[in-house]
């Protein structure tokens, strides 16, 4: 069919005949001869053709043939849209007027595109638009029509080299509107210009306020904004209409039946924005609008010629096809304000632009939090502020400077209900604090909130510091890896840090919510939801070494893990078992990097002793069932112990009547006897049910207490006992 | 700008050890900023910026040689509403007028919502003006101080009647920090101290139009308690060279209603007091202020009025002070009326504005 109708065009367009010729595919010529007989038998192509060859000043009033061709070409254009081939051949027909301007109308609505518009049939039309004399009506509904089918024009190249010809139509006073869209639409920096800023100025002026001319003169604005200014009120702001209606129905009915061909967007997508929320907010923390840069450097124009403003990148492609020679925004703090933006921000190297928005985010956080007189009467806007700051920092995996010292500063006068989730969440970001400040910027302030403060608060601020550790470790595992370990971690935070001086940070932290957590515990009365994020955060501690590569093995005071060891649900001994297996494996490959490296990563032995005492009170609770442990600063006297009037008080947390275990223990037993009448729980103490009852812990879920017997009772387990602690003693003091 | 381009053109996107140079060079930048804190010997956390505990008593200054007369009159005698200014950005003093222009096409677009209107093009209704205030600096690294009219025609005057000024304001850096004012990249002229003068209406375009032309954050600056003692002591110490004729203080105390008091002293009264606290009396023209002889100077105002009328100032706020060299007011609103203080007034201020700014 190409071929045919470059033979049909050949008189009327040069080149609508190179730009079809180049669309006929390098098919064989054996296959396109079958292919032109049989399509000329086809009425729609003849119908074409008698519309490519019509003379000039043929009759249009009684006129049978131009009707049946007509009928022809409609049938074909509601149900399966036009080809390229076709839309060029009657655009080119209705817009030269060569049966006068009467079929025009009735060809343009039935100009339904199958796939894609030709560029340069529409650039004829529109040349054909300045010489003939078309009715004004129909000139409309032509520029509708183009509207319409924006989308689908399948290059706009040439289009906006006739940008000249189609602004000269703004001053046809009906076209105007639809002129003004269509220039929307085109507009590039380059063609923005003083005559045309002027001239459409001068229509204003003439017009009003018409909100075609306010939007068009508002996208000049962003490309040129030395050149002209405008304001638009918010209830103007909804952007152009579309003009879709006389195709409508068509169009959708061709998408349905074949919805691949027909370009996704009919409807236009506008830049200009709807604004939502109300204009009355005078709030400080509203985050400024997109827009583009006024005040620029002199110097810098030329560079500056082949910039885009980011106000006008809309989608993640645009942004990656510009991510070279994106213009940052007049203010920076919008970059906040839109999710794509942050894709940008992230990779915003320039120094000043940071600072921009450091100075706007402090000032924010400070006016809104700490110097306002009102007190929490935004507390709705104050929560949407933080909620986006939030997910700002978190999108950007790190906190904003100005926002970690709003945080040491409002951390003093903050009531710890204020807002408490946002503020956890940012106080996580903070990034790492040099030893020697810790205490007074961030920990004082914390303990006094958290004594002072309901158990939720205290679990929500546990949860923060463990999220705020393993951010820190994170980020030391990423960025010491190809280091020399003793290099100055600079680059991260405020004061240079050295490797020592990460440590003694983390120390600091990690010492200060032992501390917390001990008190907390015995506040809270060993609260197991306390206790189960305590035991959270250890999870993270006791893997500095081999998750994190950090040489630092802390463990916890016993005022942790006593009460976790003591616990009354299994979950929480279960994973304290887990923890010390934890431990052990860290301190174990520590102690053998220790020796292969000889290097100067020394472990306390008071580390070491603490770790074995715990273990072996551990397992002689547990397996022994006695309660000896080494030279443990905790005793209790036996007196005391005797005056519980407990009978054999040592024997009451081994595994069969550890509070957290006697149900399981209960339950093995009628497992295993169902018959017998009297219980008698030291019965499973024989070495085989003993071991079947290990196995029956095992089978309930208790991960943490399966490696911690597998792994410091090994070969124990089936002789029921034995004296393990002085094997232990043995694998890790020898080192 | 453009370095940052062209590195960002040269990085492979791809690789991953490339991410983390880049990621490190992010981190840099962020870091250099908190650099000026640590220049500063201060912690990050901490206000990179600390109040004057002590400071030098003002001395007259005849200023006129150095600024013209009619600025000094635009100055003087008026109240200012007063602001702080985080550093502007890409601020140059050589393009005033094409700022100006900008302004003055930005109020016009402002005013007449929807029409747009022509940078450069010949406003009927608001004319702005904008000049550097020769002379209005006290060292060299103090940034000219940056005068904006904006004039305007009444309503329904004649062609040919002369524009009345209907807005004017300020910015101004007296006496800043060197070091902070050197820490800033080059990009930055710190202009921290902002006044205004005239319509509501044209304060908050003026300042929308500097917040989006120059990234700038603008907040009230409310002159603290501390301020205001301080202002107390510094203008009674005056009465040594010239008249204040009376201070006069307005204190609010929390009462139910609130009870506001005027305590207004005989200047020659309070100049006594004033050198019965002064430790270094006196011979020494240099000598410093110290925070506790202001203090101990607003103790013994208070103690007298205690005497006399059995109410404790000290357990209200002090809202206002004023002599004949000016007021000041708790809600950032200030008047200087001898241009020979004007310097050192200022200065306080701009320490104020300073303090504001959060990094």
């Amino acid at each position: 069919m190409a071929a045919l109708l470059t033979l049909s065009l050949s008189d009327s367009s040069v080149t609508n005949n190179q730009s079809l010729s180049s669309r006929s595919s390098n098919r064989s010529p054996r296959i396109e001869e079958n292919e032109r007989r049989k399509r000329e038998a086809d009425p729609f192509v003849l119908a074409l053709k008698y519309f490519s060859e019509v003379k000039v000043g043929t009759p249009v009033v009684g006129n049978d043939e131009l009707e049946n061709n007509l009928v022809q070409v409609e049938k074909v254009a509601f149900t399966m849209g036009l080809s390229p081939e076709a839309i060029s051949v009657m655009l080119e027909f209705a817009m030269s007027l060569r049966m006068g301007s009467s079929p025009c109308a009735r060809v343009l609505k039935c100009l339904i595109p199958a796939s894609v518009v030709p560029q340069d049939a529409v650039v004829r039309a529109v040349v054909w638009l300045s010489v003939g004399a078309i009715p004004i009506t129909t000139q409309v509904l032509f520029i509708k029509w183009v509207l319409t089918v924006f989308d689908m024009i399948d290059a706009k190249d040439k289009l906006r080299a006739i940008y000249g010809i189609i602004f000269s139509f703004v001053t046809e006073e009906n076209l105007c509107p639809f002129i003004c869209h269509l220039l929307y639409l085109l507009t590039r920096k380059e063609s923005v210009r003083v005559f045309r800023v002027r001239k459409l100025l001068e229509l204003q002026s003439k017009l009003g306020r018409q909100p075609f001319l306010m939007h068009l003169l508002s996208l000049y604005k962003v490309f040129c904004p030395e050149l002209l200014t405008i304001s638009i009120p918010s209830r103007m702001r909804s952007g152009f209409k579309n003009h879709i209606s006389p195709w409508k129905s068509a169009l959708m009915a061709l998408q349905k039946t074949n919805s691949v061909k027909v370009a996704p967007g009919i409807t236009l997508a506008f830049a200009v924005k709807d604004k939502t929320g109300s204009r009355k907010r005078k709030l400080h923390q509203e985050l400024p609008e997109l827009s583009a840069v006024t005040n620029k450097e002199p110097e810098t124009e030329q560079t500056r010629r082949d910039l885009v403003p980011i106000v006008q990148i809309s989608s993640f492609t645009q942004l990656l096809e510009n991510i070279h020679r994106i213009e940052l925004p007049a203010q920076m703090a919008s970059l906040l304000g839109s999710s794509l933006a942050l894709h940008y921000l992230d990779c915003v190297q320039d120094e000043s632009a940071l600072l921009r928005l450091n100075f706007w985010l402090g000032c924010a956080l400070q006016e809104e939090f700490l110097f306002c007189s009102d007190g929490g009467a935004n507390q709705e806007e104050g929560l949407q502020f933080l909620s986006r700051l939030l997910f700002a920092q978190q999108f950007l995996q790190e906190g904003f400077p100005s926002s970690t010292v709003f945080l040491y500063k409002f951390l003093n006068v903050w009531n710890g209900s204020l807002l408490c989730p946002q503020i956890l969440g940012l106080l996580s970001d903070i990034s790492v604090i040099p030893s020697s400040q810790i205490r007074t910027l961030l920990l004082e302030p914390l303990m006094q909130l958290f004594f002072t403060s309901s158990l939720f608060f205290k679990c929500g601020l546990i949860e923060c510091l463990n999220t705020m550790l393993v951010k820190w470790l994170t980020w030391h595992s990423v960025y010491t890896l190809d280091d020399d370990p003793d290099i100055s971690l600079d680059g991260h935070t405020s004061v240079n840090i050295t490797l020592s001086g990460f440590r003694d940070s983390v120390m600091e932290l990690v010492q200060f919510v032992g501390q917390l957590a001990s008190v907390g515990l015995q506040l809270e009365g060993c609260h197991s939801l306390l206790l189960s994020f305590i035991l959270d955060f250890y999870e993270t501690v006791c893997d500095t070494f081999l998750k994190f590569g950090l040489h630092l093995i802390i463990m916890p005071p016993p005022g942790v893990f006593y009460p976790a060891f003591f616990a009354t649900d299994p979950v929480s001994v279960d994973r304290l078992a887990y923890i010390m297996c934890r431990y052990k494996a860290n301190l174990m490959s520590a102690k053998i990097q220790e020796k292969v490296t000889e290097k100067a990563f020394h472990i306390s032995r008071q580390t070491f002793r603490q770790f074995n005492q715990y273990l072996i009170f551990m397992v002689n609770c547990l397996w022994n069932s006695s309660m000896y442990s080494p030279e443990t600063e905790l005793l209790l006297s036996e007196e005391l112990l005797a005056k519980s009037n407990v009978p054999q008080y040592w024997t009451y947390f081994d595994f069969i009547h550890h509070p957290a275990f006697m149900s399981y223990a209960v339950d093995f037993h009628q497992m295993c006897w169902p018959d017998r009448k009297n219980m008698d729980l030291n019965s499973i103490k024989q070495s085989k049910p003993w071991s079947w009852y290990l196995q029956y812990l095992v089978t309930q879920g208790f991960d943490g207490l399966k490696d911690f017997i597998k792994d410091t009772i090994k070969g124990v387990v089936t002789t029921g006992s034995g004296d393990e602690s002085a094997t232990l003693r043995q694998q890790l003091d020898s080192a | 700008m453009d370095k940052s381009r062209t590195s960002v053109t040269s990085t492979p996107i791809s690789s991953v050890s490339t991410r983390r140079i880049r990621r490190r060079s992010f981190r840099q930048s962020t870091r250099s900023h908190f650099g000026v804190a640590s220049r500063l010997g201060l912690t990050p956390g901490q206000t990179t910026h600390r109040f004057n505990t002590s400071r030098k008593a003002p001395k007259p200054q005849n200023i006129t040689e150095k600024v013209s007369p009619e600025h000094l009159a635009l100055l003087v005698k008026t109240e200012w509403h007063l602001c702080y200014v985080t550093p502007l950005y890409r601020f140059r003093h050589t393009q005033l007028k094409s700022y100006a222009r900008q302004l003055s096409a930005f109020i016009a677009a402002e005013k007449q919502q929807g029409l747009g209107v022509e940078v450069g093009g010949l406003q009927d209704t608001f004319k702005v003006s904008m000049s550097v205030l020769q002379g209005l600096a006290e060292t060299n690294d103090d940034p000219e101080t940056v005068l904006i009219q904006v004039q305007s025609r009444p309503a329904f005057a004649r062609q040919d009647e002369p524009l009345k000024t209907v807005w004017s304001g300020w910015l101004s850096c007296i006496n800043g920090n060197p070091e902070y004012l050197h820490s800033l990249p080059k990009d930055f002229t710190c202009l921290p101290l902002f006044g205004s003068r005239g319509l509501e209406g044209l304060s908050s375009l003026v300042k929308s139009w500097l917040r989006s032309t120059f990234d700038c954050f603008f907040g009230p600056l409310d002159i603290n308690q501390t301020t205001l003692r301080w202002l107390a002591a510094l203008w009674t110490n005056c009465h040594m060279e010239s008249n204040i004729q009376h201070l006069k203080m307005q204190w609010t105390l929390p009462a139910a209603p609130p009870l506001h008091v005027a305590y207004t002293v005989n200047s020659g009264d309070a100049l006594a007091l004033w050198r019965s606290v002064r430790k270094s009396r006196g011979a020494d023209e240099e000598a410093c202020i110290e925070i506790e002889e202001v203090t101990s100077f607003m103790e013994g105002l208070t103690s007298h009025f205690y005497r006399h009328f059995g109410v404790d100032l000290s357990a209200g706020d002090l809202n206002q002070v004023s002599t004949a060299l000016g007021s000041a007011k708790v809600k950032g609103r200030m008047k200087i009326s001898s241009s020979r203080y004007l310097i050192s007034t200022l200065s306080l201020l701009t320490e104020c504005a300073f303090l504001k700014i959060p990094i």
